[in-house]
């Protein structure tokens, strides 16, 4: 279970996304998405969820080890390569891809993960995906 | 035609049809007709400016052939029977549902269209091929393909892969010059068959012993009716099709298909069976994942037996849908969010397995049941808590008959709120859609599909006539999510698992034979129209099968998303310099070709020409059965979130809208 640190965070988090975004379902800009933070801790679990969510959303374009080895499309970003990346890499950034899309390939997934916990827990899987040197560090899920 | 003519080729399962016209070409046949007339009197001017051109009809040749008395060969005939003849008439014996196929092997295609088995001849071998294919997806039937040696065959490879793939039981028959002339290029047609369908086939042979034939076709039979299904292949010297025989005793093996294969069907052991039916009634959200086998082995009454005893929701997967329906409440197909809890997963006649790794929606600790007519797959890709090896209809009748009654309030209501949020995810992309549309004077895929849906579900046409298809990638991912599918056999996935761009319009044509035969599922619905959606990329692939529909009355309305492009565009946009090879001339009139070929053309633009469009083009399918190509006008751009959110969204796993497994 998350603590309740770690909830107040991100309640208070996404409080001020919206505060930023205004309308939710309104696409982020790029400004604005760099403003944000990973409300949900680097954590194992966190990881955990992001993984289920990535093999059920994201690998028949970005592979199941997020290299984008096949041949589905072309272009799709290696995720394991933080310097490919065509559309941010930060929290915020990678959030906005995921959310609302990126490029002119990669649909918005806002409707099929609902929940912007669940797109930061992907944010965090993805994370995870980097050279460790890369990495944030990861958080204790008790804490 | 001689009413004991018409009902000799009734009796074969194909109409004779009279030369009648619907009104429109009528009136092109009757100027058509006087012009041919004014040339026979002064053929001189036959091409004179003013001579009008003579109409697309059917000939009396096409009509009187189908009026033909059926016939067997037999042994004791004037010259015996052929190995052709000895084929066919096995083939009749084997109930063989269709034959789909281009001139070529003519020896077999001869003998069995003359046995009485519907057969339909048409512009390419792999359009016929998948032709045979989608009447097997909505029947359940073995059905056959042919080409010719060489060219004709390889022209199949890529529909016979497809049939691989969707585990359809397809028999693919090809001539092969003669034994005497292996590997000597004698004359032209060379080829090596068998090697080239290997890894796209379930079991192949060349016939290289005229005596074994019969023994040969019993192998075929064996493979196509039992176990999981796949494409069967026996390619044909010339000695062995025109071999005579004279007497019985001159074929090895000659006995009838009771001794030579079983009906058996494996049951699961008490042990396993009980197993099950405990893991199933201790799970509070089990879920069964209803695959092609539930639907080849026709067990759908079982099924929901099962499912409506023990309130287990259903989901039903593979290259054809509707063995559960989709407005049942125990219905999981359009409820995608409720897979993650499920806390067993029960996959019957699953054939083509996920990995964990793709985008079934399943929660990975959910517990495991397959159940697999064969044991070599149990444990591929999901590891399972329980394997057995049973029919698939065996086993759900021992669910059937051993699962308890058992209320699942909280299941029931976390299925139907998921499914809400499903269709309410549709309709917010309909409503951008919509805009889309408005401000470009051109029809968005949502759009399309939507009036699709509401025409065929929710207006006066019982909504479980009409079976339809998809295909392509745009217009494919979102017709997957709009269609439904009511009862058994109503819906055939054509990319289903191979992604094969263009089988789609043929594969319908297939359907379309099917349901104007009545055959198995569709007899309740004989002679409804069916519809495919595709996209202007696929319709280049079978667009002259539109011919076969013409001259076979087969009434299909085809739905051509015409975006000017391959939906895989954005492809092309990190190397702009490749771009030129993704995109096609603009405003192609696909629905002029479809005229030019016999059948009706639409051309629309917006949301209301699309609905009157769909509305007549329904119409004349039923009353006249001829087809009509709908061209909807499109942009590329579409499949692009940046522009048009949400863009092309590739669907989630299982359900309405699965593509790969």
């Amino acid at each position: 279970m998350l603590h309740w640190r770690s909830c107040a965070v991100a309640v208070l988090s996404c409080a001020c996304a919206l505060l930023v975004f205004g309308d939710a379902l309104a696409k982020l800009s790029r400004d604005d998405a760099q403003k944000l933070k990973d409300p949900v801790p680097f954590s194992r679990k966190s990881i955990d969820r992001g993984r289920v969510l990535f093999f059920q959303n994201c690998t028949s374009c970005h592979g199941e080890n997020g290299k984008a080895e096949g041949s589905l499309i072309a272009d799709a970003t290696d995720l394991t390569t933080p310097d490919l990346y065509k559309s941010g890499t930060t929290d915020g950034e990678i959030f906005r891809s995921i959310r609302d899309g990126a490029g002119d390939q990669m649909p918005a997934f806002k409707s099929q993960i609902d929940k912007e916990t669940d797109i930061w827990n992907l944010v965090n899987f993805i994370h995870s995906l980097w050279p460790e040197s890369k990495r944030p560090a990861l958080q204790d899920d008790s804490k | 035609m001689s009413e004991n003519t018409k009902q000799k080729a009734e009796s074969s399962g194909q109409k004779a049809e009279s030369n009648s016209q619907p009104s429109r070409r009528g009136i092109f046949s009757s100027i058509g007709a006087a012009a041919a007339a004014a040339a026979i009197v002064n053929p001189g001017k036959m091409f004179a400016a003013t001579t009008p051109i003579p109409s697309i009809r059917i000939p009396k040749d096409i009509t009187d052939s189908l009026a033909e008395p059926t016939r067997l060969g037999a042994f004791d005939a004037k010259g015996g029977m052929t190995g052709a003849e000895l084929f066919a008439k096995s083939c009749k014996g084997e109930d063989l549902a269709a034959l789909f196929c281009c001139p070529g092997n003519y020896q077999i295609i001869n003998a069995i269209s003359a046995a009485g088995i519907p057969a339909f001849g048409g512009r390419s071998e792999g359009s016929m091929a998948s032709a045979a294919d989608g009447f097997s997806r909505c029947t359940g039937e073995v059905t056959a393909c042919s080409g010719t040696e060489g060219p004709g065959f390889t022209n199949m490879i890529m529909n016979i892969a497809v049939a691989h793939r969707a585990r359809t039981p397809l028999l693919v028959l090809a001539s092969n010059v003669t034994i005497a002339t292996d590997d000597r290029e004698f004359f032209i047609q060379t080829g090596y068959q068998q090697p080239t369908t290997e890894g796209l086939k379930k079991y192949g042979k060349r016939l290289i012993a005229a005596d074994r034939l019969h023994e040969y076709t019993a192998y075929a039979f064996r493979y196509l009716k039992t176990g999981v299904p796949g494409p069967v292949h026996l390619d044909f010297p010339g000695e062995i099709y025109n071999h005579r025989f004279s007497a019985e005793s001159e074929v090895k093996e000659y006995y009838s298909k009771e001794k030579y294969r079983a009906d058996a069907r494996p049951h699961p052991a008490p042990a396993e069976l009980a197993k099950a039916v405990d893991m199933i009634n201790r799970a509070e959200r089990p879920v069964i994942v209803a695959g092609h086998g539930v639907f080849f082995r026709k067990a759908w009454e079982p099924l929901m037996a099962a499912a409506e005893k023990n309130e287990v929701a259903v989901v039903t997967a593979g290259p054809m849908r509707g063995h559960f329906p989709d407005e049942h409440r125990l219905s999981a197909s359009l409820s995608p969010d409720a897979f993650m809890s499920a806390d067993l997963v029960v996959f019957v006649g699953q054939y083509s397995m996920p990995t964990k790794q793709e985008r079934w929606r399943f929660n990975p600790e959910a517990k495991a049941i397959r159940v697999n007519p064969t044991g070599e797959d149990l444990g591929r890709n999901w590891p399972l808590d329980l394997g057995i090896i049973a029919d698939e209809g065996a086993f759900l009748e021992g669910l059937a008959s051993n699962l308890p009654r058992k209320k699942r309030d909280a299941w029931v209501a976390e299925l139907a709120s998921a499914r809400q949020k499903y269709e309410k995810q549709l309709l917010d992309e309909y409503e951008q859609g919509v805009k889309h549309s408005q401000a470009t004077n051109t029809v968005h895929h949502a759009v399309v599909c939507k009036e699709v849906h509401d025409f065929l579900y929710k207006g006066s046409i019982d909504p479980k006539l009409t079976v339809t298809g998809w295909g392509g990638w745009t217009i494919g991912n979102a017709g997957a999510r709009w269609l439904r599918a009511y009862r058994p056999g109503q819906e055939v996935n054509c990319p289903y698992q191979y992604s094969a761009v263009g089988p789609d319009l043929a594969m319908m044509i297939g359907a379309g034979a099917a349901v104007q035969l009545g055959v198995g599922p569709q007899a309740a619905y004989k002679g409804a129209p069916v519809l495919v959606l595709t996209s202007d990329a696929g319709i280049a692939y079978s667009m002259f099968e539109l011919d076969t529909a013409a001259k076979y009355k087969i009434p299909v309305i085809c739905v051509v998303y015409n975006n000017n492009s391959w939906g895989m565009w954005p492809s092309a946009v990190g190397t702009p310099r490749s771009m030129h090879m993704y995109l096609f001339q603009e405003n192609l009139r696909y629905d002029k070709m479809a005229e030019g070929l016999g059948a009706r053309g639409e051309y629309v633009r917006t949301q209301e020409d699309f609905r009157k469009a769909l509305k007549t083009s329904y119409e004349v399918a039923a009353k006249e059965r001829v087809s009509t190509l709908i061209n909807v006008q499109a942009l590329k751009e579409f499949t692009s979130g940046k522009d048009y959110p949400p863009g092309n969204i590739i669907n989630p796993e299982p359900g309405v809208g699965a593509l790969a497994h």
